[in-house]
């Protein structure tokens, strides 16, 4: 759980880049929802399906990285 | 304390024993100077000399300088607040000279409230020399008759200089150093910050005192009048370097709304009786911003009125 | 060190449009260690440029250098073989750095990636305060290792002056008063009595920014 890493104040400093990162995604029209960070203990499993579910679900009605499509054009 | 070194007459009513009166006007924000004689004219025989404001809070007016020369043209006494904020060197020393070209005599050296306070929080500040620097400079100009780059100053300036005090500001265990200080920087004259907390300010006065500064230098207590409980409480929580203790914030809430002002004026002039019997006060300094029409009121009823003649 | 922060990548990609061929160049220095310029956000922010132009449809090559310094003739040398290759540089480096690669590479266009902000220390990771501005004329001893200069907003060198409160200037109730950091330490020295009274005389502004562009020279280490 949040800040009950293993590594001290690992899982803080991930929160911090993470929302960096989304930041940079949402600036260069990427998109920050495709960047998401979860807590939970590995005893946890079950958990751990519903975030993988969930997610899923958001990316598919985000639909693929703009830049396949991108990538595809430019090489067309 | 001694004789007269300047043709001010606030120095001419200090030196010979008188409490003396001054008040203050804050210029206009544009150029009309009919703001500036108005007020004046409601103020001008209940105090012995008015200072004007320089740029205060860093918000920008008619400057100090053209409002003190309006104020001299109606044969009135004017104390030019001069901050450090906004010219160099250069030009203090000229907007000194210019003063001194129309005889104003009396000059108030201060810091200046940083520009982040003002409307233009995005300019550049000078202070190029401080507060304390420009005391020594105007000694300069007058006793010496040289510019600060050594050469000759042709009809130096004769004017009686002044600094201001914050008995309340922090840190507390230097304010009477620094009033030394200023002193020793050839200040002749103090206006201090409004004055609620009287014991605390008598406690200041003490330590002035037991250095002997006060036969040095004339120190006029700041008062300024409450116009309303809201003022009280915004000067006790916001304004940086006031005390403004409880019960007097206490005092103004308990009566409503209408008989504010009148209780704010009544706590002015008890203040002003008060600080009459602290050894060391030479006189009183009251601000009444945006109400300056009440000072003719609290000079009379604090006994301060008329005003000593002197010979000019 | 000289602390600097990150333009906004929008920032940025204003200033390389119609480029097609852009040398991202790092610094190792102080922006690298106030985390600004240095070959990780080299990293991240070729990485945010690629993406971004290939998302515009735009065929822009991005590359990647880190320098040791670019402040001096030897390292920035090390790229004159490859750049031009390139028809714009952004450099993370300081001022400094960008300035001097621009006057090195003439005719390439070089475009500052980050904002230089003052000399400063590290308070901890992720805070860097100023110190120093440079006024050529040290005054500090006077001051018990201070400075006024670069700590009192209004740089009073007879302070402090009546705003401030509790140990905090009158611009910000974060930023401590210069001048009550001056009175603790004269305390602590146990010379306030003597010190805190001296008349600091007026300053020679003609060695700060003041007197214009400014120059050492060591004619001793000179040939």
């Amino acid at each position: 759980m949040e800040g009950d890493c293993r590594f001290n104040n690992g899982n803080i400093r991930a929160k911090k880049r993470v929302a960096q990162a989304k930041q940079i995604l949402d600036t260069i029209g990427i998109g920050g929802e495709r960047v998401q960070m979860y807590n939970l203990s590995s005893a946890e499993g079950p958990k751990f399906a519903q975030y993988a579910v969930e997610m899923t679900h958001k990316i598919e009605e985000l639909g693929p990285n703009p830049l396949k499509k991108a990538k595809a054009k430019m090489a067309a | 304390m001694s004789e007269s070194k300047t043709p001010s007459k606030l120095e001419k009513i200090l030196s010979s024993g008188h409490l003396a009166v001054t008040s203050e006007c804050g210029p206009p924000r544009g150029s009309d100077p009919e703001t500036i004689r108005k007020k004046a004219e409601m103020i001008k025989d209940h105090v012995d000399a008015i200072n004007i404001t320089d740029n205060q809070t860093s918000v920008t007016r008619l400057c100090s300088l053209a409002s003190c020369i309006h104020l001299k043209l109606m044969g009135l006494e004017p104390v030019l607040q001069m901050v450090v904020r906004d010219r160099n060197r250069i030009a203090l020393q000229s907007d000194i000279l210019g003063a001194a070209s129309f005889d104003i005599h009396n000059i108030l050296c201060l810091s200046g409230d940083h520009q982040k306070f003002g409307d233009n929080p995005q300019a550049q500040n000078v202070f190029d020399i401080d507060s304390m620097q420009l005391i020594q400079m105007v000694r300069l100009m007058r006793d010496e008759g040289k510019f600060l780059g050594g050469d000759d100053i042709v009809r130096p300036p004769k004017m009686f200089v002044g600094a201001a005090a914050n008995p309340f500001a922090d840190p507390f265990e230097i304010r009477v150093p620094r009033l030394a200080k200023k002193v020793a920087a050839g200040a002749e004259f103090i206006q201090t910050q409004c004055i609620y907390n009287v014991e605390r300010f008598k406690e200041w006065m003490r330590g002035v005192v037991d250095r002997g500064l006060h036969e040095k230098v004339y120190i006029l207590a700041g008062v300024t009048p409450f116009k309303s409980a809201g003022m009280a409480k915004y000067m006790k929580n916001r304004v940086p370097g006031m005390d403004v203790p409880d019960e007097l914030v206490k005092r103004m809430s308990g009566v409503p709304k209408e008989k504010q002002p009148e209780e704010g004026l009544k706590i002015c002039v008890e203040t002003i009786q008060q600080l009459k019997e602290v050894e060391g006060v030479s006189g009183f300094h009251i601000m009444a911003i945006e109400w300056e029409e009440k000072v003719p009121e609290i000079v009379d009823a604090s006994g301060l009125y008329p005003r000593p003649k002197v010979d000019d | 060190m000289i602390v600097a922060e990150k333009k906004p990548i929008e920032e940025i990609i204003e200033e390389v449009e119609g480029y097609k061929k852009i040398l991202i160049a790092g610094c190792n220095e102080c922006v690298t260690v106030c985390e600004a310029g240095g070959k990780k956000e080299v990293q991240v922010l070729a990485s945010a440029l690629r993406m971004y132009f290939m998302n515009q449809g735009k065929d822009v090559k991005i590359d990647e250098v880190t320098l040791e310094r670019q402040c001096d003739h030897e390292y920035l040398e090390e790229i004159r073989n490859i750049i031009d290759q390139y028809d714009a540089v952004v450099s993370l480096a300081c001022g400094v750095g960008v300035q001097f690669m621009a006057e090195k590479y003439f005719s390439t266009p070089v475009l500052p990636g980050v904002n230089t902000c003052f000399m400063g220390v590290t308070e901890e990771r992720g805070i860097w305060t100023e110190r120093c501005q440079g006024c050529g004329q040290c005054i500090l001893a006077r001051t018990a290792g201070i400075c006024p200069v670069s700590r009192c907003a209004k740089r009073l060198l007879n302070g402090p002056c009546g705003g401030s409160t509790k140990g905090k200037c009158e611009i910000d109730p974060n930023v401590d008063c210069a001048w009550q950091l001056i009175i603790d330490r004269l305390k602590a020295l146990g010379r306030l009595e003597q010190d805190y009274e001296k008349l600091t005389p007026i300053k020679d502004w003609s060695t700060d920014r003041a007197g214009g562009p400014r120059k050492v020279v060591r004619e001793d280490v000179r040939i």
